[in-house]
């Protein structure tokens, strides 16, 4: 059978976006503006970019709770030394190097742990999620960071397409934005055509099959967490070039709604089932709904009211479809096999 | 002596146990005799029900391998109920110009059924949605979370409300003392009212689980559910009541929060979802389902809650007190580890004795 582009779910999902979308520009036209596009993409690129990384970790079949703690002691302890401390090496890239290995490293050892003491990932990264954050705030006594360089604000500014406005604002799609598509082909990519990205799908969908294949349970593991807590490195020097300072809070708390993008997405909790493209449709569903509610005037407080709802419909309605494809499957009674034959 | 001892506890009640009195001993060689002065001890006991009523909460979730995210909205949900109800009854202008105070105690009573109410209808939502669509518990409440915290946000306006009756509030000030006192019977012991609530909600949770067909059930099903099915399990059944218990203990949690922070908002504790997750955890409870001892997860949120005094005490920032926190799983976790592969090394160096 041929493999399309989008399988069932995701023509679900490009569906509902597209009937909120006509709703919302009937409403309201400047919704389909470019200019209002690409800033909604802009304002959900660090959700995305997170997004890849999460995938990544569900698609094995594990979970993390810890890389917005990774991401907040990644982007404190960076930004603070490169304002603070190494002034001369204040580039973006510099920046965005250090924050990845910050992240790797802290992301490695969740995957350290989970792998050798055969504890439920839920569990530790709950754990190191508690042990980054809570060390983070103690020895940052939770300070802002204000006044950054401007080169963290030209990184989110710049574009690699730009129109003006007749008042000559400049607008258009932004080079994070960018960033986050191409990182995403970039996982998609590796995750088809290399035998780590394979053994990701093989991990997450039989772990003892996987094994006895041949697979490295172990590498595949660290892989899974290390990217998880790189990406969230990365992810955190977009946020502060976005933000423009440094809050110490400003991450952790939104972990849940990330897993949530990437549930929406079609990934499967238990693993081995998922696409990229999936995740990306799930970002973008929470990205018009929030862009929705504003352009329709609704107060910001019921935005967390729908967005319960849509992950609760989402959800219900997989299950469901699963509940009658289970019904429709045609039980075949085994008899009881000879000794000899078996 | 000792292994009567082991018996009667597990061995993994046994070792938290001292993992308690040890960390208690630390938490009170570290602040010197502040830490056992009756003012502390009793703070501690009116704080610890809160994570306490969470983490029991959790583990009847826990214990069939699912899990109740929504808990502490839950709670606050449950709290702003009474508030509504209670704003309500007493005829205010609006949820933040109340007039809650001028409410009598058969308003109270009544605001508090419907807040009991509210949380026992999210408990049946939560249970089938996972018996009969078998969607896993995690993702059913995450959405209901996420769906709940949004109810509240919308209904508060991002506001705090306060301005609870007094006979509302006492119940997560009060003490025992106090309230023998205004009914005129003298009582030498001020044991705080949240201790007592918990005290009495454990011992009917320690029935539950132990000396009924629910509780049998409850691990039965976490351990196999194919097998409970087949066995006579009402999956449907059990997993409803599951989480309706669930649901209760974020109700008796919101009335201790009320009266001790004298106010509601959409989301106070958010971050205690998670710590109860750690407290069963630290207690013992299996996350996959079937396994785990009330005792033990008592004992865990003793060991949270010694923690968490000890370095409020000596006035540390209270985010200390959350990498405390994960650091004493993490420990817990490589004590553990090690503990059972010198075990197993010391076994096979003598086999006569490791035969099993």
């Amino acid at each position: 059978m041929r493999r399309y582009f989008f399988n069932r779910h995701e023509w679900f999902l490009v569906g509902v976006l597209a009937a909120l979308s006509i709703a919302i520009t009937w409403v309201n036209p400047s919704f389909l503006s470019f200019e209002n596009i690409t800033d909604l993409l802009k304002s959900f690129t660090v959700l995305g970019i997170f997004s890849l990384g999460m995938f990544m970790v569900i698609v094995s079949g594990g979970f993390d709770i810890s890389f917005t703690a990774i991401a907040q002691a990644a982007q404190y302890t960076v930004v603070a030394l490169l304002v603070f401390r190494w002034q001369s090496a204040g580039y973006i890239w510099v920046a965005i190097v250090l924050a990845v290995l910050f992240g790797l490293i802290l992301g490695c050892l969740n995957g350290v742990v989970i792998h050798f003491f055969k504890i439920p990932p839920i569990m530790v990264t709950i754990a190191t999620q508690n042990l980054y954050y809570g060390i983070m705030y103690v020895v940052t006594r939770g300070d802002l960071i204000h006044d950054l360089p401007a080169y963290y604000r030209n990184f989110s500014y710049a574009r690699i397409i730009e129109f003006h406005k007749p008042d000559g604002t400049p607008y258009g799609l932004t080079w994070v934005t960018f960033l986050w598509i191409v990182l995403g082909i970039v996982v998609a990519l590796f995750l088809k055509y290399t035998r780590l990205g394979r053994s990701v799908f093989a991990v997450g969908g039989n772990r003892i099959s996987a094994e006895r294949i041949g697979f490295n349970i172990f590498l595949t593991t660290l892989f899974v967490y290390g990217a998880m807590g790189a990406i969230a490195g990365f992810a955190a020097i977009v946020d502060v070039s976005i933000a423009g300072s440094v809050i110490p809070n400003s991450i952790v708390g939104k972990e849940l709604q990330i897993i949530a993008a990437v549930i929406l997405g079609g990934a499967a909790i238990t693993g081995g089932k998922g696409s990229i493209q999936g995740t990306f449709l799930g970002v973008l569903l929470f990205a018009v709904l929030s862009n929705s509610l504003t352009l329709l005037k609704i107060p910001s407080y019921y935005y967390k009211v729908f967005t319960g709802l849509v992950i609760l419909i989402a959800v219900a309605g997989n299950a469901l479809q699963l509940k009658r494809q289970e019904g429709k499957k045609v039980r075949v009674q085994v008899d009881q096999i000879p000794s000899g034959q078996a | 002596m000792f292994n009567k001892l082991k018996e009667f506890f597990g061995g993994a009640t046994l070792s938290l146990f001292v993992t308690m009195v040890l960390v208690f001993l630390f938490m009170y060689l570290l602040n010197g005799g502040k830490y056992v002065d009756l003012y502390n001890i009793r703070s501690m006991a009116s704080q610890l029900p809160i994570i306490g009523f969470l983490a029991v909460g959790m583990m009847f979730a826990m214990l069939t391998g699912g899990i109740n995210l929504a808990i502490v909205s839950n709670a606050n949900l449950n709290g702003l109920v009474i508030c509504v109800a209670l704003s309500w009854l007493t005829g205010s202008e609006s949820l933040v110009r109340n007039d809650m105070k001028s409410a009598s105690v058969f308003q109270v009573v009544l605001a508090i059924a419907a807040g009991i109410v509210i949380s026992v209808l999210i408990g049946v939502f939560h249970g089938v949605m996972v018996a009969w669509l078998r969607i896993p518990a995690l993702l059913v409440t995450l959405g209901t979370m996420t769906f709940i915290i949004g109810v509240n946000e919308a209904v508060t306006r991002g506001y705090t409300i306060s301005g609870f009756p007094a006979h509302l509030t006492r119940i997560g000030t009060d003490n025992l003392k106090g309230v023998l006192a205004s009914w005129g019977v003298d009582f030498p012991w001020a044991i705080p009212i949240p201790m007592i609530l918990f005290i009495l909600s454990c011992i009917v949770a320690w029935l539950l689980l132990n000396r009924t067909r629910f509780g049998f059930s409850l691990y039965m099903m976490g351990a196999n559910e194919t097998a409970a099915k087949f066995s006579g399990v009402n999956i449907m059944k059990i997993t409803v009541i599951q989480y309706v218990v669930s649901a209760l203990f974020a109700s008796l949690t919101s009335l201790v929060m009320i009266g001790q922070l004298n106010s509601i908002k959409a989301n106070y504790y958010e971050s205690y979802v998670l710590v109860a997750v750690l407290a069963c955890f630290l207690g013992g409870v299996d996350p996959n389902g079937g396994f785990g001892r009330l005792a033990s997860v008592i004992i865990a949120t003793f060991i949270l809650q010694f923690i968490s005094s000890g370095f409020n005490l000596m006035r540390m920032d209270p985010y200390m007190v959350t990498a405390m926190w994960g650091g004493i799983v993490l420990i817990l976790i490589f004590g553990r580890a090690i503990l059972s592969y010198t075990r197993r090394k010391l076994r096979r160096r003598t086999p006569e004795s490791g035969a099993a």
